[in-house]
């Protein structure tokens, strides 16, 4: 699946794993974020941070109804608003998309999957 | 008297003070706000999360300022907004954490006390982007740790903090382009700023003077152009454009008759966001602006109908990038609005633009016989949507039609009793808006016996004015309403009426070319001005005023 741009030129498709890069990179800018969780813990390994090169693993991109639909999975810091972080990544997941995409985003799901204590605490 | 160490009372006070400033500035700071997501809430986010942390110590129950620090810690975390609010509340976590075991703290103290809040700031992030309130508040910090051995006040190390601050936010820019493309410094860090510069206040330093600040209406609309520009330079092609209509609109909340619901900004926003998309919201208590690319247009008016009146409506059709028009049974289009209309009677286009780039706010088309209807004065001081206006008639005759306009409108508005275009001219040159409307009315009224007029233009029938002897069509020049001189030689006439102009003081002459006149006939008129007196200097201006080929103004 991909998003599909027509244009008079012909057609423009667009990956899911490029998105889900998009998409990771927009999400690990945000402050109280320390990484990107895969979606499948159990398979790779409970709490394993993703590097750059992995972050589609922490990342669902679907489309439904010719919009698109992302579901990224994180571990955030110790000691920050969990609730206000997460609608953080949100809206910047959705004006990243749509900006570098001009793909309209349904829905932007966060799933918080693990926390990092930091060393002082 | 040095204040060596702060206890619960200070500690209080600097928290009181800094959420103060931020407060007063919130706009500004929003006004800065393009990163990470330029939608203008920046400052509104910081606040609300300051003002919770200061609203937790204000309750709190303890002369610990350990415990103090725990609280103010809490309440920022309760009351996180946004991603500068999350930065925020971070910092002053790290910098509780370093003060839990003190019930007062030495100039040494509160150095370590900023570190340790820059640091633990710095742990929450994967990628620290530099160029944001991070920057700051390490820049802060570190002016801090320079000063840590010789200051031996609590106000050394806040001047430092603040001075920190201020220059690692100069240098944001540099940090994080998306800033220096809208030439901005960062929001957050400016945000940070405010709220040291109120620590500093309070424990003895002073700082300049708050600036009340409110983004103008064209600093709202440089943010949407940003907002606008970003988006559209990322698409591939405007064939291609899923929502073709580059929508903008302006709402006057809560005037009526439309307005039926409260204006709430997350609820706005996010209905809009359904409509369309590159959706950017600014607003303040009176007026929020929209500009988003939406497929139905119509549905952004209508919305934004519920919550006050719509004063400005800009569609671009993105595809075919011109101007839609908005078709007839929509809200009539309101000028942005001003303080002060400058409204003057003028015919002909070289005339328009000239008094347009002197400052003149709109220009009503006098027309062949120079005399527009009250009703047209009226509806011109309406139209500009001011809140107070000057007429300049630039005509004798006018001035009764405009002194009726004076009574029928509804704003405070004067007449400068402006007798010609010169005069008229002059008299722009003496407005300031920033005095108030009698002073300006008297400045221009004085600068109007600064100028002499003349006029060139033909007689329409024979006549005789004290010694002369007037032919039809003959060449007339007339200075101030009458006619001193007559001829058949365009050059000789105008000469002639110059010299009756002048007078020791002269210094100026302008030439203004009408319809029936033209650039090199001026240019001659001018030598010979200049010959005559080489003390002169001669201006020419298209003016394409009809009736009189040739304008002439002696200052």
């Amino acid at each position: 699946m991909a998003v599909t741009i027509q244009t008079k030129y012909g057609q423009v498709d667009i990956s899911n794993e490029v998105i889900a890069s998009i998409v990771g990179c927009a999400a690990t800018d945000i402050y109280g974020i320390v990484g990107m969780a895969s979606k499948n813990q159990i398979r790779d390994g409970v709490n394993e941070i993703l590097n750059r090169d992995n972050y589609t693993r922490g990342v669902v991109v679907h489309q439904k109804d010719n919009k698109t639909i992302v579901d990224v999975y994180i571990i955030v810091g110790y000691g920050v608003k969990i609730s206000e972080v997460c609608r953080n990544v949100q809206n910047k997941v959705k004006y990243n998309l749509e900006t570098m995409l001009g793909a309209p985003t349904a829905k932007v799901n966060v799933y918080v999957q693990g926390i990092k204590i930091l060393e002082e605490d | 008297m040095v204040l060596e160490k702060i206890t619960a009372h200070e500690f209080i006070d600097m928290i009181r003070l800094g959420s103060h400033r931020l407060e007063k500035n919130a706009q500004f700071v929003n006004s800065l706000n393009v990163f990470p997501v330029p939608d203008g809430d920046t400052g509104t986010n910081m606040n609300l999360t300051f003002q919770s942390g200061y609203k937790a110590v204000n309750e709190a129950d303890t002369k610990h300022v350990g415990e103090l620090g725990q609280v103010l810690a809490k309440g920022l975390l309760m009351g996180a907004r946004g991603n500068s609010g999350v930065i925020t509340s971070q910092i002053f976590r790290g910098f509780s954490k370093s003060i839990e075991q003190k019930d007062s703290l030495t100039p040494k103290d509160l150095v370590q006390a900023f570190a340790s809040g820059v640091q633990t700031a710095y742990q929450t992030v994967m990628k620290p982007v530099e160029g944001t309130i991070l920057t700051v508040a390490r820049g802060a910090s570190e002016a801090a740790q320079a000063v840590i051995d010789q200051a031996t006040s609590i106000e050394q190390v806040m001047q430092a903090i603040v001075q920190g601050a201020k220059v690692a936010l100069a240098t944001t820019p540099d940090l994080l382009p998306v800033l220096k493309e809208v030439g901005v410094v960062d929001s957050g860090g400016q945000g940070l700023v405010f709220i040291y510069e109120g620590f500093l206040q309070a424990v003895g330093g002073s700082v300049t003077d708050d600036q009340a600040y409110q983004p103008d209406a064209q600093e709202m609309d440089e943010m949407l152009n940003a907002a606008h520009h970003q988006s559209v330079q990322t698409q591939f092609s405007n064939d291609d454009i899923a929502n073709g209509f580059c929508t903008e609109i302006m709402v006057n909340l809560g005037e009526q008759p439309t307005s039926d619901e409260r204006f709430d900004y997350e609820t706005f926003q996010h209905t809009l966001s359904e409509i369309g998309d590159s959706l950017l919201v600014v607003a303040d208590e009176d007026v929020v602006k929209v500009h988003v690319h939406t497929q139905r247009p119509q549905q952004v008016f209508t919305y934004g109908r519920k919550f006050g009146s719509l004063a400005k409506i800009k569609i671009d059709n993105m595809r075919i990038q011109h101007e839609t028009i908005i078709e007839n049974d929509e809200p009539k289009v309101v000028a942005e609005p001003i303080d002060y209309a400058v409204i003057a009677v003028v015919s002909g286009i070289g005339l328009e633009k000239l008094y347009q780039s002197l400052g003149v706010t709109t220009v009503i088309s006098g027309g062949q016989t120079m005399n527009p209807s009250t009703n047209d004065i009226v509806e011109a001081i309406k139209n500009s949507n001011a809140k107070r206006a000057i007429i300049l008639p630039n005509n004798g005759n006018i001035v009764m039609s405009a002194k009726q306009a004076c009574k029928v409108v509804k704003i405070p508005t004067v007449i400068v009793p402006s007798k010609s275009i010169a005069q008229g001219m002059t008299a722009l040159l003496s407005f300031d808006e920033n005095t108030d409307l009698e002073t300006n009315q008297q400045m221009m009224t004085e600068a109007l016996a600064t100028v002499k007029s003349g006029q060139i233009t033909h007689a329409v029938r024979d006549s005789e004015v004290g010694t002369l002897k007037i032919k039809k069509d003959d060449l007339i020049g007339i200075v101030d309403g009458e006619i001193v001189i007559n001829g058949d030689d365009v050059v000789q006439v105008s000469l002639a009426m110059c010299q009756v102009m002048q007078d020791e003081d002269s210094e100026v002459v302008t030439i203004l070319v009408g319809a029936q006149g033209n650039q090199e006939t001026a240019r001659q008129i001018s030598q010979a001005i200049v010959n005559d007196n080489s003390e002169l200097e001669v201006e020419i201006h298209q003016g394409d005023q009809p009736v009189y080929p040739y304008l002439i103004a002696v200052e």
